[in-house]
C-alpha cells in the first residue's frame, strides 16, 4: 500500500473544486448585464469617497517584523507538532529537548517584542523629520 | 491491479511535473510581481505532491506550511510593503541581453549536470524494483527528536539569529531616518555648481569613452 | 514505481530554471523566488535519492528539513535587508548607478 493511495480523494477534490470554481464564474459571466466600462466603473470602491490613487500605498516598513514572528513561530509549531504526534510524549530527556528548543526561539521572539517599540517610529519624532524637511525645501526654494 | 496503480502513479507524477513547470514559468516570467509570489506559493503546493508521491509526508505538510504559508506571506507582504517593486518597466527594456546571457548558463547548468550523471553510473549502484517502505511519522520523529535533536537545537538558533537580526535591522533603518547620512565613504557632498563630480568615477569613464570613440572615427 | 531519472529530470528542470532567473532578472524579490525554485529542486532530488537509495537512512529528510528552515530564516533576513536597500535607493532593481549622495543633493 503507498502512501499516495491515500491522497487519491484529495486528487478528486481538488479537481471537483477546481470545476466548480470554472461552472461559477461562468455563470455568473452569463447571468451579469453587460454594459458598458468606464473609468468610473471599474475604479476601486471607497465608502462614499472619490478614490485617490492607487490601492497599493507603502506602509512603514517595520511591519514587516510581525510576519517574521509569524514565520518562526510556524516553523516552531510544525516541528513541535513532530513531536506531539510521535509515542516520544512520554520520555523525559525528550521533553528537556522540546523546552531548550522552545525557550530559544521564544527568547528571540520576546527580545523582539521588547525592542520593536524602539525599533518604530513614534508620533513626536515623525512631527519633527516633517518639519526639518519643511524647513530645509522652503531654505532651498528661497535661495534659488 | 499492481499494474493499474503504477500506470496511476506516472499519471499522477507527469500531471503533477506539468503543473509544477508552468508555475515556475510563470513565476519567472509573469510581469506583475504579486502574481509571481502567488504562482511561487502555488508551485510549492505541486512540490509538496511530489513529496507524497515520494512517501515523505512529514516533509510535503512541512513544504506546504512554511512555503506556502509562510515564506509566500511573507513575500507578498514585503511586496506590498515596498511601493516601487511591481514596477517592472525597467526590467522589460533592459532584459533581452541577459536573458540570452540566462539562457546559456542555465543550458550549462543543465547539461554539465547530465554528463556527470552520465560519466559517474549512480544509476548501477541502485537495485532496481526495491521499494522501502519503512518511512513513517513515527520512525521520523525517533530519529529527529529522539536521536538527532541537536538538528533541532541548530534550527532554533538559526531563526534566534535571523529574528535578531531583522529587528536589528529595522531599528538601522529607523536610526537612518532619523539622522540621514549626506556623505558616502567620507566623500563630500556634491555642489550644485559642479555636477562632474557628483558621481565619481562613472562620467569620468564614459567621457574617456567618448574621447576613444572620436579618436577612432 | 515511477523511474528515479524522471525526478531527477524534474529537479534538474527545476534547478536550470532558477539558475536562468538569477542571472537575467533585475527584480531583487524575482530573484529571491528564482532562489527558492532552485532549492526546491534540490529538494525533490535528494528526497528521490533518499527513497530510490540501496538502504534507508532518515538522514536526507532531516537534510530537507533543514534545508527549508534555513530557507525560512533566509528569506526572513533578505526581505528585511531588501526594505533597507529599498530605503537607500529608491528601488529594488539591481545594476542602476544611484548613490545616496545624488540622492540627497
Amino acid at each position: 500500500m503507498r502512501l499516495f493511495i491515500d491522497f487519491v480523494p484529495l486528487l478528486l477534490w481538488m479537481g471537483l473544486v477546481t470545476a466548480l470554481v470554472i461552472v461559477m464564474l461562468l455563470a455568473s459571466w452569463v447571468l451579469r448585464p453587460h454594459v458598458l466600462q468606464n473609468s468610473e466603473k471599474t475604479s476601486t470602491y471607497e465608502c462614499g469617497e472619490e478614490p485617490l490613487g492607487p490601492a497599493r500605498i507603502s506602509f512603514p516598513y517595520s511591519y514587516i517584523i510581525y510576519t517574521v514572528l509569524f514565520l518562526v513561530v510556524d516553523v516552531m509549531g510544525a516541528f513541535m507538532w513532530l513531536y506531539a504526534v510521535s509515542a516520544l510524549r512520554t520520555s523525559v530527556f525528550v521533553v528537556w529537548q522540546v523546552v531548550v528548543f522552545a525557550a530559544v526561539i521564544m527568547a528571540a521572539v520576546m527580545f523582539v517584542l521588547k525592542i520593536l517599540p524602539k525599533a518604530q517610529m513614534t508620533g513626536p519624532e515623525v512631527v519633527a523629520l516633517y518639519e526639518a524637511a519643511k524647513e530645509q525645501a522652503t531654505g532651498l526654494h528661497s535661495e534659488g | 491491479m499492481q499494474e493499474a496503480e503504477i500506470l496511476f502513479e506516472n499519471i499522477e507524477f507527469l500531471l503533477i511535473a506539468g503543473v509544477v513547470i508552468v508555475l515556475a514559468y510563470l513565476a519567472l516570467e509573469h510581469r506583475d510581481i504579486v502574481y509571481a509570489a502567488f504562482f511561487f506559493g502555488f508551485m510549492a503546493t505541486g512540490v509538496a505532491g511530489i513529496f507524497i508521491l515520494l512517501e515523505a509526508p512529514f516533509v510535503a505538510g512541512l513544504q506546504i506550511a512554511i512555503y506556502t504559508g509562510g515564506i509566500t506571506a511573507l513575500i507578498i507582504f514585503g511586496v506590498l510593503l515596498i511601493p516601487r517593486a511591481q514596477d517592472s518597466t525597467l526590467e522589460v527594456l533592459h532584459s533581452p541581453r541577459m536573458r540570452k546571457v540566462g539562457l546559456v548558463l542555465s543550458i550549462s547548468v543543465v547539461v554539465i549536470s547530465a554528463l556527470i550523471a552520465l560519466l559517474f553510473p549512480w544509476q548501477e549502484s541502485i537495485p532496481p524494483e526495491h521499494i522501502p517502505l519503512s518511512q513513517s511519522l513515527e520512525g521520523l520523529a525517533e530519529w529527529l527528536w529522539g536521536t538527532h535533536a541537536v538538528y533541532l537545537e541548530i534550527i532554533a538558533m538559526l531563526l534566534f539569529v535571523g529574528l535578531v537580526g531583522s529587528v536589528a535591522i529595522i531599528r538601522m533603518e529607523k536610526e537612518e531616518q532619523l539622522r540621514p547620512r549626506t556623505e558616502d565613504f567620507s566623500l563630500p557632498i556634491p555642489e550644485e555648481s559642479e555636477p562632474e563630480s557628483a558621481t565619481s568615477g562613472m562620467p569620468v569613464l564614459e567621457a574617456r569613452d567618448v574621447k576613444e570613440e572620436k579618436e577612432v572615427e | 514505481m515511477v523511474p528515479l531519472s524522471w525526478y531527477m529530470v524534474l529537479a534538474l528542470i527545476l534547478i536550470g530554471m532558477g539558475a536562468y532567473g538569477m542571472v537575467s532578472k533585475r527584480n531583487l524579490i524575482r530573484i529571491l523566488i528564482s532562489a527558492e525554485i532552485m532549492a526546491n529542486g534540490v529538494n525533490i532530488a535528494l528526497i528521490a535519492l533518499a527513497l530510490y537509495g540501496p538502504f534507508f537512512t532518515f538522514t536526507a529528510q532531516a537534510l530537507v528539513i533543514l534545508v527549508i528552515a534555513v530557507a525560512a530564516a533566509e528569506t526572513a533576513l533578505a526581505m528585511v535587508l531588501m526594505l533597507l536597500y529599498h530605503r537607500r535607493y529608491r528601488t529594488v532593481d539591481l545594476g542602476i548607478p544611484v548613490t545616496r549622495t545624488e540622492e540627497v543633493s
